[in-house]
């Protein structure tokens, strides 16, 4: 009877075992498929050849190229919702993809902007990225520069690359390949909650009786006062320094105020901490304690600034675009209208706008028919004669062609449109730009906080990213 | 006689097979989850291993977190929230499940409902309302210390208060577990020592000092324990509410894995710290076991 009951109880522990083991086995399984293993469905396909494949976006599948080829694509939010769901619009996006080209299957898994970019380093570091995907330049470009991505040259045509300002190009390429094709843009700005002044009669300190909307320092400070005074419930102006995520906002801020440039022309050291910044720097530490600016800036996050504005709580944003606009409009908390302007410079000179620029890129998976398949989404989704324009608006963004223009009839479109002429080249493509901006806020927190002056804040922000600079150019050219 | 040690020795072996294929599948979990990716980090922590990279360079990564003046930052943060914390929750969690446990079941249940309520509920949302107490413009804080004519605080946004606010939050989610371990454990003293000694008229202080507190050290070692490991890898809350600021302040060690893992993808330098905090966990865990452990049984 005993051994009868130790023969059920190993049979039971065996049976366990196994299960454990094929439980772990699978999942294991699932991981080399993720990761482009050859030898798949995709893998058979190799001899596919992609230029060609790229060449022939436009055309009709033929048949004897039918073999069907499965590319994942990852998706920021970079679509707005369709009936609230995210992603909604990528699915129809696919679907009609699919109608054209019915041998891909496109598997789309949405992406935050939150968790997406470390969710994408992970899955680079272990094989398993996916085919495509729709980012910005910042990331974009550092994966080029470490050899992950497919060129696309071969799916450029001499009416594209001529029809895109140069501006766009240097942001899409490193050493003369093409890794981004460029499809949506919008200069970043500020915003004025317009309302605010129309109420406190002070309409007048803002520069929106000028066509090009530039204006000075001192008129911004004008401006700040009014709301100050007359309206003691709205903070007159926000700015964060909490961490990475807007620092767009923030640096091309500080660089107009200052009339200076972030980085210098080739992107190869800091140029920002110059006296004119460095006193912007020190302005806005003393306006945070005057509550010009917002209390308690080194605690909050872009998008907490953002929430002010929404609510009706902030003056000025300092981190809004076209494309913001339109994502924030669904997200008012408060009636009010905004109203978008360049930032102010301390001498009236022309403003530098950095871009946000859209596009889309291909990782190098050694799968050349996942490549092929990919330059025909991509293709499609920039310049299907339907989809490509559809999805331009639903973007919010304006296009990169200079030959597509008036999308959208609104007058914040229309200025959108004319602020192009002050966009600058951002610094987001400069080599060892992802360490270069871990070292940004913490030195605006010790500046805002007043533990260093705007000076001493901004040269010790250039001594680290010079030096990071240093070590990312040589680690590119081992 | 030689059929009799045969046999004896069959049931051992068979025994000895069955226990073990018992265990088999969770040492199976346990080799796969935890052992083999704990090996593979320090593996890791020898290589430069970035998303292009994968290089041997010895004890380089080591080196370079030698002279780290933001790791050596985050380190002293991270010994000085356990420092603070630990105590923090053990010395309230005793307290509570002090006042608790004499209380009738329905009024135990309720406060061990109540304490227990962040430990399962998901740190963001926690986090989130934590945000809103903060906030430097509108929170309820500021709100409160104004009513007596305090000038607002950016309570994460002043290196000063800071970690304080941080460590804060950290204890009330962290003290649910200890107080439930706490009540059980003062429910299954002996009433008879305790009452023994109210006759010898010993006094509260007396009591919980010469009966209580000895009968709690096993679960004094399993809570400071856990608590310290907790505490020494604290991250979504700092992840959440400082990002590491103003001016590392708050940034601790399990922060900077994350930043330079999956922000900048160093993974060989983010294992490289890995392994230099496990070490530092593993000679804390092994002092408290030496010190803490206790024979008592009850």
């Amino acid at each position: 009877m005993a051994a009868r009951k130790r023969r059920i109880a190993s049979f039971i522990a065996i049976s366990l075992m196994t299960m454990v083991m094929a439980a772990c086995s699978s999942n294991n399984g699932g991981t080399k498929d993720n990761a482009g293993e050859p030898g798949n469905a995709a893998g058979s396909n190799k001899a596919a050849n992609s230029a060609n494949a790229a060449g022939e976006a436009n055309k009709e599948p033929e048949p004897e190229q039918a073999k069907p080829v499965e590319i994942t694509w990852w998706n920021f939010p970079t679509y707005q919702p369709v009936d609230g769901e995210v992603g909604k619009y990528e699915k129809q996006l696919i679907e009609a993809f699919n109608a054209k080209y019915p041998d891909v299957k496109v598997n789309l898994e949405m992406i935050t902007f939150d968790g997406g970019p470390q969710k994408l380093n992970v899955a680079i570091a272990t094989n398993s990225a996916p085919d495509v995907i729709y980012d910005a330049p910042g990331r974009i470009i550092d994966w080029a520069k470490k050899d992950l991505l497919a060129p696309l040259d071969d799916m450029v045509t001499g009416e594209v690359r001529g029809d895109i300002a140069d501006a766009f190009w240097k942001q899409s390429m490193v050493g003369g390949k093409t890794y981004m094709y460029p499809i949506n843009t919008a200069p970043f700005m500020m915003a004025v909650n317009k309302t605010v002044f129309e109420k406190i009669g002070a309409l007048d300190l803002l520069p929106l009786d000028r066509p090009d909307r530039t204006w000075t320092f001192d008129e911004y400070k004008k401006a700040l006062q009014a709301v100050k005074d007359k309206a003691p419930d709205v903070i007159p102006s926000g700015f964060y320094a909490k961490s990475q995520a807007g620092d767009q906002g923030t640096r091309a801020y500080l660089a107009n105020l200052g009339v200076s440039r972030f980085l210098n022309e080739d992107n190869s050291a800091v140029a920002i901490n110059s006296d004119n910044a460095a006193a912007a720097l020190d302005w806005l530490a003393q306006a945070s304690k005057e509550k010009i600016v917002v209390n308690g800036a080194a605690s909050l996050a872009a998008g907490d600034v953002n929430d002010l504005f929404l609510q009706g709580k902030l003056a000025f944003s300092i981190n809004y675009s076209a494309v913001l606009r339109a994502q924030n409009a669904p997200l008012k908390k408060a009636e009010f209208e905004d109203v978008l302007l360049p930032f102010p410079t301390l001498d009236g000179s022309k403003p530098k706008l950095e871009p946000y620029l859209g596009g889309m890129a291909i990782f190098n998976n050694d799968d050349e028919a996942k490549v092929a398949a990919s330059k025909k989404l991509i293709d499609f989704i920039a310049n299907d004669p339907e989809w490509g324009k559809k999805s331009l608006i639903q973007t919010g963004g304006l296009s990169v062609r200079n030959s597509i223009t008036g999308l959208y009839d609104d007058p914040e479109y229309a200025y959108s449109e004319l602020a192009r002429q002050f966009i600058t080249d951002p610094p987001t493509i400069a080599d060892g730009y992802a360490e270069i901006r871990t070292f940004w806020f913490p030195e605006l927190q010790r500046a805002i906080l007043g533990q260093a002056s705007g000076k001493e804040a901004l040269d010790g922000f250039a001594a680290k990213a010079n030096d990071a600079i240093a070590k990312a150019k040589a680690s590119a050219a081992k | 006689m030689a059929g009799a040690v045969l046999r004896r020795k069959r049931y051992i072996w068979r025994e000895w097979l069955t226990s073990y294929l018992f265990l088999l599948p969770a040492l199976a979990f346990f080799l796969l989850f935890v052992a083999f990716p704990m090996l593979k980090g320090i593996y890791i922590s020898f290589f430069d291993y970035t998303l292009r990279d994968f290089d041997f360079v010895g004890l380089d990564n080591f080196n370079v977190l030698l002279h780290d003046d933001v790791f050596a930052k985050s380190m002293w943060n991270t010994m000085l929230i356990v420092l603070v914390a630990v105590p923090a929750v053990v010395l309230f969690s005793i307290f509570a499940a002090m006042t608790i446990y004499k209380k009738s079941e329905m009024q135990r249940s309720f406060f061990r409902g109540v304490f227990y309520l962040p430990a399962v509920s998901s740190v963001v949302s926690i986090t989130v309302v934590w945000a809103s107490i903060y906030h430097p413009n509108y929170g309820i804080l500021n709100y409160i210390t104004s009513l007596f004519g305090a000038e607002p605080i950016g309570w994460l946004g002043d290196t000063r208060t800071a970690l304080l606010a941080i460590i804060l939050v950290l204890i009330t989610t962290s003290v649910g577990q200890p107080i439930i371990l706490y009540v059980a454990s003062l429910g299954n003293i002996p009433t008879s020592y305790i009452e023994a000694a109210q006759i010898d008229r010993a006094s509260a202080g007396q009591i919980f000092r010469k009966i209580i507190w000895p009968m709690l050290m096993p679960t004094n070692l399993y809570i400071i324990v856990i608590t310290t490991i907790n505490t020494f890898q604290v991250f979504a809350i700092i992840q959440l509410l400082t990002s590491g600021g103003p001016m590392y302040a708050t940034s601790t060690v399990m922060y900077g894995v994350y930043e330079q893992a999956f922000m900048l993808g160093s993974f060989g330098l983010a294992s490289a710290m890995g392994v230099v905090l496990a070490v530092v966990i593993g000679i804390i865990s092994v002092i408290q076991f030496k010190y803490l452990g206790s024979d008592v049984e009850y």
